[in-house]
């Protein structure tokens, strides 16, 4: 049976065990394992910390694995305005959520190189209903802030021509994208440990941060990103978490400020606190209808869930926690 | 004031609050220099940043279109290896841009429109520039462009790491694409700056020092009399703008009016 809320999780139930599986979540998680006799994703809003409170440590790591390995129907078609030598066939792919789209997309070059001229091939770049996708977001935040409530799979423009030069960077090669994800991962361990932990990390330990995303190996990555995921156990938590609240509705890109993990007094922050603090819009007051869906990797996480919990299992692989806000769908 | 995150760490970090106020002062007297700088304001926020437009001569590299055939990817890869010795002699990069020429890659000489933001970087609490440049005509510079203007002085460090040190970003509170000058070294940067104010017990703007520092690299001066002549060894470096003895950046102090 279908999830009745989010409608993308598949659930089956095991009539042996009693147990749970999820089998398929085309938009967000896939293949999770749930062993309690309770499926909260259905009864509640789907949600991870629903199942994370079943869940002992050891089964944490699986929601890494469900994480890393989301993926996304697409279909890529050209644009009709290109001028093709003979009819330009739609590409589908099944695209990881952690990665960028244009680390990814190599076949879908090809594929459309083959039935253009030479001279029309200028710098490959996607569009979405009219938005130009920033390949430097990971594909799981562009498909949940713009696409979320459609139907799969996701139906993206592929353009050779008039690079957008106002909305997109370009990104002639993976250096570019190598680049921009170790800078972001910089960038959070400035925030999570004064940079201290990947600065004392070698070249070849960034190295294989990239290649493990790059080359899709989960092991790989996470053999080295346990590190940048270390705190004192006495502080409970990183000096500031690493977020980005992305939201369609200005012009604003993302919302990102210094947010901790924990009150002066110890008391854990949680999703809604977060929110309630950057985007108080999105927190539906009493009786009220639900204005914003909040979601991160495909999914509604409860807002009682801690922030630091989130931030370790659910941050993408540039070591950021990226949330999304989009109008709830009125039906 | 040595090492990473010892004593002293208070005094390099820079919050919002302080950012914003040393920027204030550092429009108001470029008002005073007409130096051009202003503060935009972002439309909805608190926040904002600090904004400059020059012009300045400068060199473009005229490709093929972009992508074309084996693309410029391949360009951007080498640049860090095997271009690194013609990067550190000019006059070989040129001759080189002239026996080049049947390959439709030709270096060309012209005005370039520069325009500079300040912004304040939260992650790592320091100001960050970031810039974008165009040709006259509206053209906008590409990454191997403005790797190709780097002040001479600074292309070692450049070849060292061209990709954590001058890369294209999205500008975090427009959204567009611009260049940004990596602050990951900001604090190493500053600290030989803030630990010789406070041996002096001189107070300093941060947005001065830092500025006049960091300008220089991607063709941004600070017009500055050095006030004392003594203190600031001018040069490519650029002379700081003459931080003020005590009392922060008082209009009056002559050493501050250009000429």
């Amino acid at each position: 049976m279908l999830c009745d809320w989010c409608r993308y999780v598949r659930v089956q139930l095991n009539d042996n065990t009693g147990a749970f599986s999820f089998l398929t979540i085309a938009g967000g998680l896939i293949r999770t394992q749930h062993k309690s006799n309770v499926c909260s994703f259905v009864t509640r809003r789907h949600s991870l910390c629903a199942t994370w409170s079943y869940r002992s440590m050891a089964d944490d790591k699986d929601v890494l694995r469900d994480v890393w390995f989301g993926r996304i129907p697409t279909c890529f078609t050209l644009n009709q305005d290109e001028i093709t030598e003979r009819e330009a066939e739609p590409f589908y792919l099944l695209l990881p959520r952690v990665s960028y789209l244009t680390l990814v997309t190599d076949k879908v070059k090809k594929h459309f190189h083959k039935v253009m001229r030479q001279e029309d091939l200028e710098e490959m770049w996607f569009e979405y209903e009219g938005t130009p996708l920033k390949w430097h977001y990971p594909i799981g935040v562009l498909f949940d802030l713009h696409a979320s409530n459609t139907a799969l799979p996701w139906s993206i423009t592929v353009h050779f021509k008039d690079f957008p030069e106002q909305d997109l960077l370009h990104c002639p090669s993976n250096s570019v994208i190598e680049a921009h994800f170790m800078s972001s991962i910089k960038e959070a361990d400035a925030l999570k440990h004064k940079g201290q932990v990947v600065n004392e990390m070698q070249k070849k330990d960034h190295k294989q941060l990239w290649m493990g995303l790059q080359n899709d190996k989960f092991d790989q990555f996470w053999a080295m990103n346990r590190k940048l995921m270390e705190y004192p156990t006495e502080e409970g938590g990183f000096r500031y978490l690493p977020f980005r609240i992305y939201q369609t509705m200005s012009d604003r890109p993302f919302i990102q400020k210094l947010f901790r993990p924990a009150t002066p007094d110890g008391h854990a922050h949680t999703l809604g606190d977060l929110l309630k603090e950057m985007f108080p819009a999105a927190i539906p007051q009493d009786d009220e209808q639900m204005k914003y869906q909040v979601i991160i990797h495909g999914i509604e996480p409860m807002l009682e869930t801690p922030i630091q919990w989130l931030s370790e299992h659910l941050s993408h692989p540039d070591n950021f926690l990226h949330i999304c806000i989009i109008p709830a769908p009125n039906d | 004031m040595t090492g990473e995150g010892g004593e002293g760490t208070g005094a390099l970090h820079l919050d919002e609050e302080t950012f914003r106020r040393a920027c204030q002062r550092f429009v108001q007297h470029s008002r005073t220099l007409s130096d051009g700088w202003s503060w935009e304001e972002v439309k909805g926020s608190d926040e904002g940043y600090m904004r400059k437009t020059v012009l300045v001569p400068g060199r473009t590299i005229a490709h093929p279109p972009r992508d074309a055939g084996c693309g410029p990817g391949e360009d951007l890869d080498t640049l860090g290896q095997g271009e690194g010795q013609d990067f550190q002699d000019e006059e070989e990069v040129e001759e080189q841009a002239v026996g080049d020429e049947e390959q439709a890659t030709s270096e060309t000489t012209s005005a370039i429109r520069y325009e500079y933001h300040v912004l304040y970087s939260c992650s790592y609490q320091a100001p960050v520039l970031y810039f974008r440049a165009s040709m006259l005509d509206g053209r906008p510079l590409s990454l191997e462009d403005m790797w190709g203007n780097v002040h001479p002085n600074y292309r070692q460090r450049l070849l060292q790491g061209p990709w954590d040190t001058i890369t294209q970003q999205e500008h975090p509170l427009l959204g567009q694409p611009f260049f940004v000058l990596h602050p990951c070294r900001t604090q190493d940067l500053m600290r030989p700056l803030l630990a010789a104010a406070s041996a002096e017990n001189r107070s300093l703007n941060y947005i001065v020092s830092w500025l006049s520092s960091v300008g220089p690299v991607v063709a941004l001066t600070i017009p500055l009399t050095a006030h004392s002549g003594a203190e600031c060894s001018s040069g490519s470096r650029g002379a700081r703008w003459a931080e003020s003895q005590s009392g922060g950046l008082a209009k009056e102090t002559p050493s501050y009016r250009v000429r």
